[in-house]
């Protein structure tokens, strides 16, 4: 998986690219606590290129939320398509998630 | 009438027949199935003695084929066999075909014999022919005449070994018309076939046959519709199957994908079948996951080609695993996919193994 991340205004923006599963789900961890170390507290995660996503990518999504959120941060989720919504949707996750159609949409509400 | 008990046959250390016994009711029509390479017709041959058994004992109306004072050309008179190779006589005319034996063997006149065979010729369609010599025919023609030509010997057993396997599939109707109607008469028949509709239709018992035994045998509805036993399922079925070892939880995920996703190639399985298989896989293995140091697992996936399914066995040896439980801590967002991702789920304990089988839902 390729992880990609760069700041526009009060967000965060962390692309990720390929597959999330059993074993690159944990890059995608230690990508987010660093970025959380570091200070950042809000973010929006891009899964426009993102082909594959299993439970395991689903638990690491919903950890980092909870850390965020913890911290008063907003953890937004933006151009969640195809196979990738659908995983979302049949674990359960999707309905606890609100979708963001673009990085704009998502963006709009740092405004 | 014919009886065969413990029969076997070896070819050098190549054991072709195993063990095999079975009672052939007069008036039965047997349809022998199964996969290539298996005995089928060796078995066939071994009845006919044009292949020697090693062991065991045949019995064809209580006389024993195998004693030396048996006349098994008398034998023979009464047991006529079909060829996937026709074996006619290519310089007789169609006519001669059917007339030498008769009038050899069976002590018939000339015009007597001519008479029948014209009649014989008829039933199979192909009077006009009579003149004719084999290398005019094609093939479907061919083997109707060497189906007139074993009844012109009035047989009461008739051995068919793969009587459609040389022809064009344009003529394998023609043939199998004329065996279904033979099937109507009252002769007793053994045949040796791969169309399975066909030795659905007229038989009035199917044997399959796998590694040289007898494997199962039943009614036509039985082995076609609701075989009992595995290799059956996976012949009558048509089943492809994938088999991965997994021996340590820190087995190799892009690697096992990476076999599925040949096998999925191989199968033409639609691309979404494909990424909801590598999904489902890999959500049950999440659920392995802590046992894998304990256990080792075989996963098979097969897919039925007839059925137009995939299913997924996960079998461990070892300590009894429940992989599907609702009690808390279990992970639900993988239990979800799972449920989301399945027809059934199954689970069994036979003795030292535990086995979880799904059925991939259709796409």
């Amino acid at each position: 998986m390729i992880l990609q991340h760069n700041k526009k205004m009060e967000a965060t923006i962390v692309a990720l690219e390929g597959r999330m599963d059993a074993i690159t789900s944990s890059d995608y961890e230690i990508k987010m606590k660093g970025l959380i170390a570091s200070g950042e507290r809000n973010f929006v995660v891009d899964f426009e290129k993102l082909d594959y996503i299993s439970s395991v990518g689903l638990r690491a999504i919903l950890a980092t939320a909870k850390q965020i959120r913890s911290r008063n941060g907003k953890f937004l989720l933006a151009n969640v398509h195809g196979s990738v919504k659908e995983i979302f949707t049949i674990s359960g996750l999707g309905s606890i998630f609100p979708f963001y159609d673009s990085i704009d949409s998502a963006m709009a509400f740092f405004v | 009438m014919i009886k065969i008990e413990h029969l076997s046959k070896n070819f050098g250390t190549l054991s072709v027949l195993k063990d095999i016994s079975i009672d052939i009711r007069e008036g039965e029509v047997i349809s022998i199935i199964g996969p290539s390479g298996t005995g089928k017709s060796t078995f066939l041959r071994c009845i006919n003695l044009l292949d020697c058994p090693d062991g065991g004992s045949i019995h064809i109306e209580g006389i024993d084929l195998l004693d030396p004072k048996t006349n098994v050309p008398k034998i023979r008179q009464k047991m006529n066999m079909v060829f996937q190779s026709f074996n006619l006589f290519s310089h007789l005319s169609i006519l001669e075909n059917l007339t030498i034996a008769p009038i050899k063997l069976l002590g018939m006149n000339k015009m007597e014999a001519e008479r029948k065979a014209i009649d014989l010729l008829k039933m199979v369609g192909l009077a006009e022919k009579a003149r004719n010599f084999p290398d005019e025919l094609s093939g479907g023609q061919k083997q109707r005449v060497a189906i007139a030509r074993c009844l012109a010997m009035e047989p009461k057993i008739i051995l068919f070994d793969e009587p459609t396997s040389a022809l064009d599939p344009t003529m394998v109707s023609e043939v199998l018309s004329v065996i279904r109607s033979l099937s109507k008469k009252g002769l007793t028949m053994v045949i040796v076939t791969h169309e399975m509709d066909f030795a659905r239709d007229v038989s009035s018992r199917v044997i399959f046959m796998n590694e040289g035994i007898i494997y199962e045998e039943g009614p036509p509805h039985q082995i076609f519709e609701n075989p009992h036993k595995e290799k059956t399922k996976a012949f009558i079925y048509r089943v492809k199957s994938f088999n991965y070892h997994i021996s340590s939880p820190d087995y190799d995920l892009y690697a096992m994908n990476a076999e599925i996703e040949v096998f999925c190639e191989k199968q033409i399985l639609p691309r979404k079948v494909r990424q909801n298989l590598i999904l489902l896989v890999e959500e049950t293995l999440q659920l392995y996951h802590s046992y894998l140091s304990k256990v080792s697992l075989d996963l098979t996936i097969a897919y039925s080609e007839k059925m137009d399914s995939v299913e997924l066995v996960f079998e461990s040896t070892g300590e009894e695993i429940i992989l599907i439980s609702s009690e808390p801590g279990t992970d639900e967002f993988g239990l979800n996919i799972i449920k989301n991702l399945t027809e059934e789920i199954g689970y069994q304990r036979i003795q030292d193994k535990s086995r979880c089988t799904m059925k991939l839902k259709k796409v």
